[in-house]
């Protein structure tokens, strides 16, 4: 999915504008869970959303998955062009 | 002079809440059942200015200019008056008028003001006590209200730094696998530091070199492994003093368990930031995981070095007991390597499917050497007790606990993908993927080498056969992959070698 149409959504936009905040981060669906005040549930399918969309880089091990920001200046910006305007 | 600047900062804050947030309409509708009709309003700032409250004075102070002056001298006189005893002040204005100067403090200076005049009677005693009770009230639950979100923003960065520190943990020592540890560690520091460039380099036996192990480069796919010698360059440096080497384009971090492991090196951050101290803290925290972890894996390489051996003893032996017929292992192993690659299995899957291609017909133990050695055709009593090996071999291999994971791989490695296969019949993705390769790599291998009652065939007719049965004894994706890995040169050459002796 195009990341415009996924940053409609109201859980992706607070996922984005965390990572998008914190750059250094690596986190777990649970800790993102936290951050975004969701239920883990909703914020992996999110989560995966975004990871397709290239916004977000996934490392998996069997135990969970750590997420983190993408390192792509380009896309970086776009995601911060599109935070200001859904504000 | 800094704590000046923060202290006007919150007061500025504070009153842009309290503009934001104070409904003085509601206050105002709320009083006026005691004042009467009135006029309420806020000056935001620590002075009257003048411009400012010209739009909220009565019909008569806006009158004439005169009237004006008289009117903005005595609210300017009480808010001065307010700011200096820092209470309520009520007042009479020159048109008979009543009102009260109510000063918001913070830190022990005014900050700003809320007025009420035109008041026909004076206010008594209790309802400006009351309304002072009730402004700050509301004023301390917003300052509280800001000091928490000001509490948050200083702890979130923290936390989160805490919540990456934890993740990253956990995210390394997850693997037991070096080489897979390895590229995990370059990746996750290059994330945390936004780095373009993380080298990974390992002390050598000699303690002499730091050999390098894992190289990741963002900008470029090519990347060049280079040995450095310790005390030489950062990364050498920070080996020899044990201590992080930092410069505005790298930083190195020893890898130090009990002594000192090898070196984590990071180049260029991105937007050419310079590498700063907080940088240095996080990879020494980040690389007193990483040492831990890269021991563990180390250890465990021995580990699976000293089982891989063991399996490999077990292997002869079955195979001297069993047809007696030398079977070219290293090419088999590397073919079922690398179709397990090409189904993206993990590390542990590959080391399963290897051991399980070392003793797949450990059951063949069970079966009597005549029957193995048998060069005419087998009676129904012999087939049978020849279909029953794949099922004795489960039963010895699952007597192993560190083995058992390899038992459905040697279980089913003889069911065909149509289901006319043995000894249960299974069909399609009910044969676990590793039994599907191993009965396309174990088909190849038989017919190659050579059996007792029959010549074997040569690789290209062994591949022949192996794509005529794509689909029906073999899975298709399974076939594909092999006819994809057989056809590579390295490998022909690699059978050949151990099957003639030549390439």
């Amino acid at each position: 999915m195009a990341l415009g149409k996924l940053l409609k959504n109201k859980l992706c936009r607070d996922i984005a504008r965390f990572f998008h905040e914190n750059q250094s981060s690596i986190d777990t669906p649970r800790g993102i869970a936290m951050w975004v005040k969701e239920e883990r549930p909703a914020v992996k399918k999110a989560l995966d959303k975004l990871v397709a969309a290239g916004m977000l880089l996934d490392h998996r091990v069997s135990s969970t998955t750590g997420y983190s920001y993408t390192r792509d200046k380009k896309l970086i910006r776009e995601v911060g062009k599109q935070l200001k305007n859904k504000n | 002079m800094k704590r000046k600047i923060k202290t006007l900062d919150k007061e500025k804050r504070l009153m842009a809440r309290i503009a934001a947030t104070f409904d003085l309409k509601k206050v105002k509708n709320a009083f006026s059942r005691y004042l009467g009709s009135f006029s309420l309003w806020l000056i935001t700032g620590e002075v009257c200015e003048r411009e400012k409250i010209k739009p909220e004075l009565c019909k008569t102070a806006k009158s004439g200019a005169p009237k004006e002056r008289a009117c903005l001298d005595g609210i300017e006189g009480v808010v001065k008056k307010a700011g200096r005893s820092k209470k309520i002040e009520s007042f009479e204005c020159p048109f008979r008028r009543h009102g009260f100067c109510y000063p918001l403090v913070y830190d022990g200076e005014a900050f700003g003001y809320i007025v009420a005049c035109q008041m026909r009677n004076r206010p008594d005693k209790e309802t400006l006590e009351l309304f002072s009770y009730l402004i700050e009230t509301g004023v301390r639950g917003i300052r509280k209200e800001l000091e928490l979100e000001e509490l948050y923003e200083t702890i979130k960065p923290r936390a989160v730094a805490l919540s990456t520190v934890h993740t990253v943990h956990r995210l390394i020592t997850s693997s037991l696998y070096l080489d897979e540890l390895l590229s995990r560690i370059a990746r996750l520091s290059m994330q945390i530091i936004r780095a373009n460039r993380c080298s990974i380099k390992l002390i050598d036996s000699k303690k002499k070199t730091l050999l390098p192990k894992a190289t990741v480069d963002l900008r470029t796919e090519k990347t060049k492994l280079k040995k450095v010698k310790i005390g030489r360059w950062a990364p050498g440096k920070a080996v020899k003093y044990g201590k992080s080497i930092r410069g505005d384009k790298y930083l190195a971090t020893p890898l130090i368990d009990e002594d000192i492991i090898g070196v984590i090196t990071l180049y260029d951050k991105i937007e050419s930031q310079p590498f700063n101290h907080s940088d240095v803290e996080i990879m020494r925290t980040l690389a007193e995981q990483a040492a831990i972890a890269i021991k563990n894996a180390q250890l465990y390489k021995e580990q699976e070095k000293l089982t891989m051996g063991s399996i490999k003893a077990l292997a002869q032996i079955i195979e001297s007991k069993g047809t007696g017929i030398y079977v070219p292992k290293s090419s088999f192993l590397r073919i079922v390597q690398l179709i397990g690659q090409e189904f993206k299995m993990r590390e542990h899957e590959l080391k399963t499917l290897q051991y399980a291609t070392l003793l797949h017909d450990a059951g063949e133990l069970m079966v009597p050497e005549k029957v193995l050695k048998k060069k005419g055709k087998l009676t129904n009593e012999e087939y049978r007790l020849i279909k029953e090996h794949p099922l004795k071999g489960a039963k010895i291999i699952k007597s192993l606990k560190s083995l058992k994971s390899i038992a459905p791989i040697i279980m089913y490695h003889h069911e065909c993908y149509d289901g006319t296969g043995y000894p249960k019949g299974l069909k399609g993705s009910d044969i676990p993927l590793g039994a599907r390769i191993l009965a396309v790599v174990g088909a190849f291998e038989a017919m190659i080498t050579k059996r007792p009652y029959r010549v074997p065939l040569s690789i290209g007719r062994a591949i022949e056969e192996i794509r005529k049965n794509s689909g029906k004894q073999f899975d298709a994706k399974v076939v594909e992959a092999f006819l994809k890995v057989a056809g590579r040169k390295d490998i022909v050459s690699l059978i050949r070698k151990e099957l003639y002796g030549a390439r």
